[in-house]
């Protein structure tokens, strides 16, 4: 269909080139220059306590994964089928957990249900407080912050199947079932694909598991850095982490393999299948997830945040602002990037996509430090890469090095549901590849698009762990701002501070939201 | 009227439209705007706690001209931070001062060659066991390591005097620690390994355990455990026991073996990073952050942190650190063991 010659081998060649530079040589630099200096270290991975903690952190990630799951791939079936009104307030709303740190949701937890909690006052000290430091608290904490992820992919996906199944369905067989053997599993990919991304965040998180008094392999590696100071075994210890995630998305392409993806070869807004009659049932569900998700954590931290002085929020607009406009470009930066990678991923043959996924699985899952070891390895030389080491480009760097690859999967996920028809059309009318792109392929992937950006935001927005290391001197974000002020602070001013965060990365998704509501009414 | 096709392919290329310029501006940009005096300017990494360090380097700042870059360190167990940016930077070095809240960094950092030396005449009056007689770092400004005690559960005569009254059967399931392999919490760890000997804290650290002691991330996790009741007492850092006591909560604190094996006293240390960009405005720096008038700022601030100059007048609701048996410590021996310890201590907590 398309030569080597044509645009697309120029377009897709520059992505991949982005993403070698970006997202594979810093955890590469790590592996080549660190790791492969340790010798005698197998014993380390071999280790009966840490495959305890190994065999917890899988726990927990298949946990977490499984709950985000739960919730929220009916809620994006619901936002997809069920007319409800005032939909887009209820996807923000819906979206926003998405947007409190983890760690602050875990106190919150702590607040509420510990031993001193109001929960142990009002109902015994034996109801909730024996799990208020456990594993199944992580897994609820991490599930009810990371739902969202699965609740976008899902809505995405439902939208995209295509209705004449359904109408064919429809004629032998009851909605219900229609649902069950036709809508549900053509959503699977893109389901699973975000059940894969909360899985290595939940693995790959360090701070919630701490709180909470949860033995996980993350902190051996932090333990690495932080104590031992030893980049080296820091960068081995991370292989077994890796290879948990190779497992994890090979479990998942397996689950997904041999799926059929049909899409709707129209953009209409019409569904063959809509929920009447579940308006109800869909707000009492939302009303209930956002009770527990958003509402409690948000009036926890309110409450602790009551009598704060407004002195705590000096400084933290030019923190605020900084957080916004690189979050808001590293996220533009990498959907453009990552929406060639996705579409050539998408495109390709099983095996070979399949290998794709794995990697981005693994460079997602590559902890936050050893990346930004990788980057100030890699960057800070004389020369041209000095000159933007101590900038700004550092962080966008970080993102594209954190982030790529799960923008990847995620719309390679959405251009699955593109037809390879319409682009055959396309050429076959005389249309080049560029043009085929434009303006067939990448309409139709627009809310594909919208939410990896908006998953990238939140996620550029809140990211610590390589940002930390790389931060050109004299300057913060948000996140930075508030953890080097916490360590010492009162917890009214760590609630404050949270909640500050999190309405500053809600707003412009606010803005957004109410941008498109309006121009789509 | 727009088509539909049209509207659906403004936002991606809005958003090409967008980020390329504003990405190409941000990735060029220099440091915002500076009023430095001259274009001079100094680059510290700071992991003394921010709410404490800030105001002294903007108050430098103000006086001197000279542009402050300040990097700051979150809590031991929120990101592995500033030291291993140092390491990892040291062949083309950023900073040019390193400002440290206690001793391990410090001589982890000298050990891999990423300090220089440097004797500044400001230290003059700072007690020799707390000066490196090579000169790679110089002490100032103390916080010492405490046992803290919830008020309404403890009365203050039955609060414990000692840290190995920790292990008293007494205070079962209701002791908190941080995690002793990062920290101050393991200082204080590798300098009673060193002081006590292995066998003894071996011995403490199993018991702590059979005590049912709970291992939180972070030394003002402890204090807020015990603030809030789910721990009766713990070990944490002066400061973060001051500043429960400022907002109002019911906690108070016990310097631990003032009479016997003494306080565990942990400077805060300054340094001259190697090859630094900026090294005379790095020297002048140091000397501000060890001048008695910085001292005075520290001890009078809710860090409360014990001035190390004679004549300086120390925090009000502390005793002055004469007034007490610090614990003698070798930083040297210390730091070198605190590896091997830490991780010993930890797998004794099960941990």
């Amino acid at each position: 269909m398309w030569g080597s010659r044509s645009s697309r081998t120029v377009v897709i060649g520059v992505a991949v080139a982005v993403f070698v530079a970006a997202s594979v040589l810093p955890l590469g630099y790590m592996l080549a220059r660190f790791a492969a200096a340790e010798s005698g270290s197998a014993a380390v991975l071999l280790d009966a306590r840490q495959r305890t903690l190994l065999f917890n952190t899988a726990l927990l990630g298949a946990g977490t994964a499984l709950l985000a799951t739960l919730i929220g791939a009916p809620l994006g079936l619901a936002l997809a089928r069920v007319a409800v009104p005032w939909k887009a307030a209820l996807r923000l709303a819906l979206a926003a957990p998405l947007a409190l740190p983890p760690y602050v949701v875990a106190l919150a937890w702590v607040h509420l249900t510990g031993p001193a909690g109001p929960v142990a006052s009002a109902l015994g000290p034996n109801v909730l407080s024996a799990w208020t430091y456990s594993l199944p608290a992580a897994i609820l904490v991490l599930g009810l912050v990371l739902y969202p992820l699965s609740m976008l992919a899902s809505e995405v996906a439902f939208r995209r199947i295509e209705p004449r199944l359904e109408e064919a369905g429809l004629v032998v067989a009851p909605p219900g079932r229609v649902l069950r053997r036709i809508s549900l599993p053509l959503a699977v990919p893109s389901v699973a694909a975000a059940a894969l991304v909360v899985f290595v965040l939940a693995v790959s998180e360090f701070g919630v598991p701490g709180l909470l008094r949860v033995r996980v392999f993350t902190t051996e590696i932090f333990t690495a850095f932080a104590a031992l100071y030893d980049f080296g075994r820091a960068t081995l210890l991370a292989l077994p982490l890796l290879a948990l995630s190779t497992l994890a998305a090979a479990v998942a392409i397996r689950l997904v393999s041999g799926q059929r993806v049909v899409s709707r070869r129209g953009t209409d807004g019409s569904q063959p299948l809509p929920l009447g009659g579940w308006e109800r049932r869909t707000y009492v569900a939302a009303a209930f997830v956002l009770a527990i998700a958003l509402v409690t954590p948000i009036a926890v931290l309110t409450w602790d945040a009551m009598g704060v002085s407004t002195n705590v929020f000096q400084g933290s607009r030019l923190a605020a602002r900084n957080s916004l406009v690189l979050a808001a470009v590293g996220a533009s930066f990498v959907t453009l990037v990552a929406v060639w990678l996705g579409y050539g991923r998408a495109r390709v043959r099983y095996r070979l996509g399949a290998a794709i996924d794995v990697l981005c699985v693994v460079l997602f899952a590559a902890p936050s430090t050893v990346v930004g070891v990788g980057l100030i390895g890699l960057w800070n030389r004389d020369g041209v890469l000095g000159g933007v080491y101590g900038t700004d480009g550092m962080l966008l760097l970080a993102s594209l090095a954190r982030f790529l690859p799960v923008a990847v999967l995620l719309l390679a996920g959405a251009v699955r549901y593109v037809p390879v028809s319409h682009e055959e059309a396309a050429a076959a009318a005389g249309a080049g590849w560029w043009r085929a792109m434009t303006r067939i392929v990448l309409p139709q992937v627009g809310p594909g698009l919208l939410s990896t950006w908006i998953v990238v935001f939140v996620l550029a927005f809140g990211e610590l762990g390589a940002s930390i290391l790389v931060a050109p001197p004299g300057e913060t974000t948000l996140p930075i701002r508030t953890y080097t002020l916490v360590a010492n602070a009162p917890p009214a001013e760590l609630a404050a501070l949270a909640l500050l965060q999190s309405g500053v990365v809600l707003s412009p998704l606010a803005l957004l939201g109410l941008g498109l509501a309006w121009r789509t009414r | 009227m727009m088509t539909a096709r049209r509207r659906r392919w403004k936002a991606p290329r809005a958003l090409t439209g967008a980020a390329i310029p504003l990405g190409l501006c941000l990735a060029c940009s220099p440091q915002p705007s500076s009023n430095a005096e001259g274009g001079r300017e100094v680059t510290v990494y700071v992991s003394t706690d921010r709410v404490f360090s800030e105001p002294v380097l903007r108050e430098y700042e103000a006086r001197s001209g000279v542009r402050v870059n300040a990097v700051y360190d979150t809590e031991e167990t929120k990101s592995t931070g500033l030291a291993n940016r140092m390491i990892a930077e040291m062949n083309r070095p950023q900073a040019d001062v390193f400002w440290s809240n206690e001793p391990v960094r410090t001589l982890v950092l000298k050990s891999r060659a990423v300090l220089a030396a440097y004797r500044s005449p400001a230290a003059d009056g700072i007690p020799e066991a707390l000066v490196d007689p090579e000169g790679y770092w110089t002490g100032f400004s103390a916080r010492i390591r405490v046992i803290v005690y919830n008020t309404q559960l403890v009365a203050t005569d039955e609060a414990p005097q000692s840290v190995f009254d920790l292990t008293d059967p007494r205070w079962r399931g209701r002791v908190a620690l941080a995690d002793p392999r990062f920290g101050s919490t393991s200082f204080h760890v590798a300098a009673l390994y060193e002081e006590v000997g292995d066998a003894t804290m071996d011995e403490f650290f199993q018991a702590l355990a059979a005590n049912d002691v709970q291992v939180v991330d972070g030394n003002s996790v402890v204090r807020d455990l015990v603030a809030r009741g789910e721990a009766y007492v713990g070990l944490t850092d002066t400061d973060d026991v001051n500043v429960a006591i400022e907002d109002g909560q019911p906690v108070a604190m016990i310097l631990p073996d003032r009479d016997g094996l003494g306080v565990p006293v942990m400077p805060n240390m300054v340094s001259l990073i190697a090859n630094a960009p900026h090294p005379q405005e790095g020297r002048a720096l140091i000397d501000y952050l060890l001048s008695p008038d910085v001292e005075r700022v520290l001890a009078q601030s809710e860090a409360v942190q014990l001035p190390l100059h004679p004549g300086v007048p120390g925090p009000a609701n502390l005793p002055p650190i004469d007034s007490f048996r610090p614990m003698t410590l070798d930083y040297t021996g210390a730091a070198a063991r605190v590896e091997e310890v830490t991780l010993r201590a930890a797998a004794l907590l099960g941990l």
